[in-house]
């Protein structure tokens, strides 16, 4: 048997083949599931509201209204809860963390003051494009400084690296909230509900800009898919492997950077998305980056859209901050997560 | 394949090869090549820059100065795909932190081809041949991190040849196996070295495996090559001293014939003698426990008469111990004999072993009378009749007569210690 060259070579049959990446018939199965509920979600987040459970009477104005204000929340958080999960997923591969996330980086902060700039001080001048762009140059200069802080020569570790994402971060909030105290009331208003998390449709221009940002970013990753699978062996690993370790990490980290700055830019500061539904994904997908980050993009939205549709209908006619339910619902998910499913996605 | 061209060109070669990081540099002037299909093991102290030469060799690491040539191609100008289709690497530990199956860690070493979509059948192929190469195509469903640490380095290994290299290496890669699990990683080495002439750079910090597997070995010391040769010529004593700057002896295997370096930590152990000076009488290895112990103990000792190659007389002379000796297979002849004499006159007793007596060296046995008639303690180790091989059972008639001179008998070695230290109590311990 020859080892050098392909070609003729014994067979043992199908039953002793080296599995694809595993379990394919089996993930598209779950695939298919997760794509059919998502017209059951966008059902149910046309029948829920503050103004009531049940569709609204599409024959009147306000029931109109009311249901393209729903269907807008829907296409939001399909797109918002997209970005920040597939975002979380690729920052956990890139850094071979599970604790790695937009949020935990202090991108998702340093994007946050950022849109906050640009509201307060932009204003309508900004545009459509402005602000999610402005986002986007701020996460970066806080993932660069993140890095700077963290890196002691040599590669940062992952620890130092999430410890002085946490720092930067809190900086950032800091700095955002001396930026609401010195704002006039309605500049004040609209950062802290902004702030908060909410996903009150943008105008149609920025919607779209969005969407094209969050798109073209999830694609681009998941054409680095098996790269990323090559990478969480380690970069120096993938740099044996053939792969220009340099070249996909960093452009993944941008791409995933753009995607958490587009995000907030849109929503607001929604925690835990991008923490839990990465990890909800792998241990239902596995750890292929092809299957898991399009899962991931799809579960996240789903995910905030289930949570954006109870926000507004737990209190009603009281709407509360989607990201306190994320929060909600995602703190003690996660801890179930941590205990049960990670051992299968993850090493420990 | 290999084209007509670059078959003659080496494996891999550094030209004067300066390299390091930044504001440190740690290669110096390295020059060296590896024909196709050697067997090559790279050797040095912690630190010296084994690992470096790894990573400027696959590129990772650039050099500030020369060239580091992969079949005659420098290693810089080949794009990532082209470099990682000629040379895979085995790391010292492969960490996969997600979940990751065998089968789909052993399929990334085809990632190489670059397909966006799922394996072909070519990629199976490969996949499967490096799994039944290094026997880990049972555990392709398992998880990668559920394995042992020698099914993990296996699996490495199926990983890197999936990759279908010409040269293959390894970083310290076995160093942390069982030894039953480093020598099956070193078999399919050597196998997929004979069979498919892949070359082999083997970085290791253990020498005696390194000269046990490799045509070549390569010494390395503070970032320059010092010796480039057959383990023969490498593993010697005066220059592994001073590489790796600590007392060590090289020997040769008796069963390979390969040298093997041991470190010399008996020697750290002995205290100063404060105690008597006991002279063995030894032979056929009977005497290296007691050696050992009766040093440890703080006994200066002397021992003999030894045949020369005898492994007492070995451990004699790595364990710094005058020794009388003869020539091997030889009687003990009157000028050794009379060494022997003043050397049991200057001690204060006289221990002998299990060792078997003949025609050869039964005079050792006058030894520990001479001992006796001075008023000095003897052991004899018990049984003599069932290890004397003298016309007449000459020895056992002798023991005896020693027995009844006033030599102990000891069974065991916590017995001889126990009577030894009767005779003579420890002195209270200084503080």
């Amino acid at each position: 048997m020859s080892l050098t060259k392909g070609g003729s070579t014994s067979r043992c049959g199908d039953g002793c083949r080296p599995a694809p990446f595993n379990g394919s018939p089996k993930n598209r199965r779950r695939a298919l599931l997760l794509v059919a509920a998502l017209p059951l979600l966008f059902a149910v987040s046309a029948m829920l509201g503050p103004s009531g459970v049940g569709l609204p009477d599409t024959a009147s104005v306000s029931g109109r209204a009311i249901l393209d204000l729903r269907l807008g929340r829907f296409f939001m958080g399909m797109l918002v809860g997209a970005a920040l999960s597939t975002s979380g997923t690729v920052f956990q591969a890139i850094l071979r963390n599970p604790l790695a996330e937009p949020y935990v980086l202090g991108v998702s902060g340093g994007a946050g003051l950022g849109a906050a700039l640009s509201i307060l001080v932009g204003g309508a001048f900004i545009g459509a494009i402005g602000l999610p762009l402005t986002a986007f140059a701020f996460a970066l200069l806080t993932l660069l400084v993140v890095y700077a802080i963290a890196n002691q020569g040599g590669v940062p570790s992952v620890y130092s690296l999430i410890l002085s994402g946490v720092i930067v971060s809190a900086i950032c909030s800091s700095v955002i909230m001396f930026l609401v105290s010195t704002a006039d009331i309605e500049g004040m208003h609209t950062v802290v509900w902004w702030m908060l998390g909410n996903l009150q449709p943008a105008s149609w221009a920025e919607q779209f800009v969005s969407l094209a940002f969050i798109l073209a970013a999830i694609v681009g990753l998941w054409l680095f898919a098996p790269a990323l699978n090559v990478l969480t062996l380690g970069r120096e690993m993938a740099h044996y492997q053939g792969l220009d370790a340099g070249f996909v990490t960093i452009s993944s980290l941008l791409l995933s950077t753009l995607l958490a700055a587009t995000a907030v830019s849109m929503g607001g500061m929604i925690g835990f998305v991008g923490l839990i539904v990465p990890h909800v994904m792998r241990s239902i997908f596995g750890p292929d980056h092809r299957w898991l980050i399009p899962a991931s993009a799809i579960g996240g939205g789903a995910f905030l859209v289930l949570c954006d549709a109870l926000a507004r209908t737990i209190m009603a006619p009281v709407e509360i901050p989607v990201g306190v339910v994320t929060a909600l619902a995602g703190g003690p998910f996660f801890l179930i997560v941590l205990r049960k499913k990670m051992k299968y996605a993850w090493t420990d | 394949m290999p084209g007509p061209t670059d078959r003659l060109k080496p494996a891999l070669a550094f030209r004067g090869v300066t390299a390091g990081y930044k504001g440190r540099t740690v290669l110096r002037e390295v020059d060296f090549e590896i024909a196709e299909g050697e067997f090559v093991s790279l050797i040095g102290p912690n630190g010296s820059g084994k690992s470096t030469m790894l990573k400027t060799a696959t590129g990772l690491v650039r050099p500030l100065e020369g060239r580091v040539e992969l079949f005659g191609r420098e290693v810089s100008s080949l794009k990532p795909r082209e470099r990682a289709a000629l040379i895979g690497v085995v790391p010292q530990k492969l960490e996969s932190p997600m979940a990751f199956t065998v089968g789909e860690i052993v399929m990334i070493g085809r990632s190489v081809r670059g397909r966006w979509g799922g394996p072909d059948a070519a990629d199976h192929d490969s996949a499967e041949r490096a799994m039944i190469y290094t026997n880990v195509l049972d555990l392709k469903d398992r998880l990668f991190n559920q394995l042992s640490a020698g099914e993990q380095q296996r699996t490495a290994l199926a990983m890197a040849l999936a990759q279908e290299p010409r040269i293959i290496m390894l970083d310290e890669s076995i160093a942390h196996l069982d030894i039953n699990h480093s020598q099956e990683v070193l078999r399919i080495l050597m196998n997929i070295n004979r069979e498919e002439k892949i070359t082999v750079l083997l970085v290791s910090h253990d020498l005696n495996l390194a000269a046990q597997i490799a045509d070549r070995l390569m010494l390395i010391d503070k970032g320059r090559l010092v010796r480039n040769g057959s383990p023969g010529e490498v593993m010697e004593e005066e220059l592994l001293r001073r590489v790796y700057d600590c007392d060590l002896r090289v020997r040769r295997d008796p069963f390979s014939g390969n040298p093997v370096v041991s470190g010399v930590l008996d020697a750290a152990l002995r205290r100063p003698p404060v105690r008597k000076r006991l002279h063995v009488i030894s032979g056929g290895g009977s005497g290296i426990e007691l050696f050992r112990r009766l040093l440890i103990e703080g006994f200066d000792l002397s021992a003999g008469v030894l045949n020369r190659l005898d492994s007492d007389s070995e451990a004699a002379r790595a364990l710094d111990i005058p020794a009388v000796l003869e020539q091997p297979f030889s009687p003990v002849g009157g000028e050794a004999l009379a060494q022997a004499r003043r050397m049991v006159e200057a001690a204060d007793g006289v221990v002998a072993g299990l060792v078997p007596f003949g025609p050869g060296n039964l005079v050792n046995l006058d030894l520990a009378e001479l001992a006796l008639k001075a008023g000095k303690p003897v052991w004899l180790a018990a049984g003599i009749a069932s290890r004397d091989y003298t016309p007449g059972k000459a020895a056992a008639a002798k023991a005896r007569e020693l027995c009844d001179g006033g030599a102990v008998e000891w069974s065991n070695i916590h017995e001889l210690m126990a009577q030894v230290e009767q005779t003579w109590p420890q002195p209270e311990t200084q503080h």
